[in-house]
C-alpha cells in the first residue's frame, strides 16, 4: 500500500453544498433549517417530502435541492446527488441522518426486520458515502462527513439491539474513515441522546421520565441543541476528526 | 397452524412460573408484579407457544407495555397467533 501520510497543513475548508439525508422531519428537518439559515446551500431527501421540507425549499429555491428519494435505493440516491450537483454545485458536506428506529426486544424481531434496519442504517449510509467521496476525491476536492449515531452506539438499551449494532458501526466507521481520508475530508460522528421524534415516539412515559431523572441537566436533549454541533463540525476549523461527540446532558456519564 | 388455545397458553404460563418456584393464580385479574412475572419470562412464553405451533410470534415493546394482569398476557398471546 502506497502512504498514506497527511500532506500537511491544507486545511479543510467549511462545507458550503451540504447532502442531509433524511432531512422531512425531527432531527434531519432540524438541521436543513439551520443550514439554509446560516446561508448554505442545502441538498435534502426522505422517502416522503413533508409539507415543512416542501416549504423550506420553496422559500430558498436557488440554495436548496429536495426531492423524495429512499436510501436504500442506490440508482435513486445517485440520481439524487447528480441532480443536486447539478443545481447547486459540488457537494462538499454530508450528513448521514436518515434512520429508522426500533422498539422489539431481539428475539422478538423478526429477521426481515432486523435486515431491513441494517440496510436503511448502515449499509445505504455507508453507500451513500462511498459515493459522495468519490466525486470530492475525483473532483480534488476537501469536504467534511457528519454521522448521526446515538448513544446506543456506546451503552445498552433493552429492545435496541440491532439499531445500536447498526450505530456502533457507523461510530466506528467513522473512526476509519477519518484515518483513510487522511485529512482531505473530515469524517466526525454525533450522537445524541434521546429526543423527542417520530423514532422515539415509542417510548412510554415511564421510559421518558426515567431518562429524565437519570440525566444531569434534567431535560431530555433537543434537536436544537444537537444542530450547533452538526453545525460546527461542518463549519468550524477546528482539528475534531473521527470523533462520536456525544450530546445526551451527561445521561450516559 | 395449530393455535394454542387460552388454556393451553395458561398451562404453559404456569410451568413458566412453576420452573422459578413460582405459583400462577387462578384469577384472571391478578397482577404480574405480584405474581412476579417479568418481560423475560413473557419472553420465554411466547417462545414456548412457538415452539408448541412452529410459527414465529414477533412483536414490538409498545404492546407489552400494556400488559398489567395474568389476563392481558393470555389475550396479547391468543390475539398474536391470529395475526
Ligand atoms: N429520536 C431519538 O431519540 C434519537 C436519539 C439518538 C439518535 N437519533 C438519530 O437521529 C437521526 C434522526 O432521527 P429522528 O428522531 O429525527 O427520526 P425521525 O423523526 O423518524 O426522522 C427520520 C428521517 O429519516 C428519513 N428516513 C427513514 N428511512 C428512510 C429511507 N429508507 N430513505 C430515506 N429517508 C429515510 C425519514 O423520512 P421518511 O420516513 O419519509 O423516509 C425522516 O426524514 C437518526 O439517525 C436517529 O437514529 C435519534
Amino acid at each position: 500500500m502506497m502512504s498514506d501520510s497527511a500532506t500537511p497543513a491544507l486545511l479543510v475548508p467549511p462545507s458550503t453544498v451540504v447532502l442531509v439525508s433524511g432531512g422531512s422531519r425531527g432531527l434531519g428537518l432540524a438541521i436543513v433549517t439551520d443550514l439554509l439559515e446560516s446561508g448554505l446551500k442545502v441538498a435534502a431527501f426522505a422517502r416522503t417530502v413533508t409539507p415543512e421540507l416542501a416549504k423550506l425549499a420553496d422559500a430558498h429555491p436557488d440554495r436548496s435541492h429536495v426531492d423524495s428519494v429512499d436510501v436504500t435505493d442506490l440508482a435513486a440516491t445517485q440520481a439524487f446527488v447528480r441532480a443536486a450537483e447539478g443545481r447547486l454545485g459540488p457537494i462538499d458536506g454530508l450528513v448521514n441522518n436518515a434512520a429508522v428506529g426500533q422498539d422489539s426486544l431481539h428475539v422478538h424481531t423478526a429477521n426481515a426486520d432486523i435486515a431491513r434496519i441494517i440496510e436503511t442504517n448502515l449499509t445505504a449510509p455507508l453507500q451513500l458515502t462511498r459515493l459522495v467521496v468519490r466525486r470530492m476525491l475525483a473532483q480534488g476536492r476537501r469536504g467534511r462527513i457528519v454521522n448521526v449515531t446515538s448513544i446506543c452506539a456506546q451503552r445498552g438499551f433493552p429492545g435496541l439491539v440491532a439499531y445500536s449494532a447498526t450505530k456502533g458501526g457507523m461510530d466506528a466507521a467513522t473512526r476509519s474513515l477519518a484515518r483513510e481520508l487522511g485529512g482531505r475530508v473530515l469524517v466526525n460522528a454525533v450522537a445524541p441522546g434521546f429526543f423527542a421524534s417520530e423514532m422515539s415516539a415509542v417510548l412510554g412515559q415511564t421510559q421518558l421520565d426515567q431518562i429524565v431523572r437519570r440525566t444531569p441537566t434534567g431535560h431530555l436533549t433537543e434537536p436544537a441543541e444537537v444542530v450547533p454541533v452538526v453545525r460546527l463540525l461542518l463549519r468550524d476549523q477546528t482539528n475534531i476528526n473521527g470523533q462520536a461527540i456525544v450530546v445526551d446532558g451527561a445521561a450516559s456519564i | 397452524m395449530t393455535e394454542l388455545s387460552r388454556a393451553q397458553i395458561r398451562e404453559l404460563m404456569g410451568q413458566v412460573l412453576k420452573n422459578q418456584g413460582k405459583v400462577l393464580p387462578d384469577d384472571d385479574g391478578a397482577d404480574l408484579r405480584e405474581v412476579g412475572f417479568r418481560s423475560l419470562d413473557f419472553s420465554e412464553l411466547a417462545l414456548r407457544v412457538e415452539d408448541e405451533t412452529g410459527e414465529e410470534l414477533n412483536f414490538d415493546a409498545p404492546g407489552l407495555r400494556r400488559i398489567a394482569t395474568v389476563g392481558d398476557v393470555l389475550d396479547f398471546l391468543v390475539e398474536l397467533q391470529r395475526q
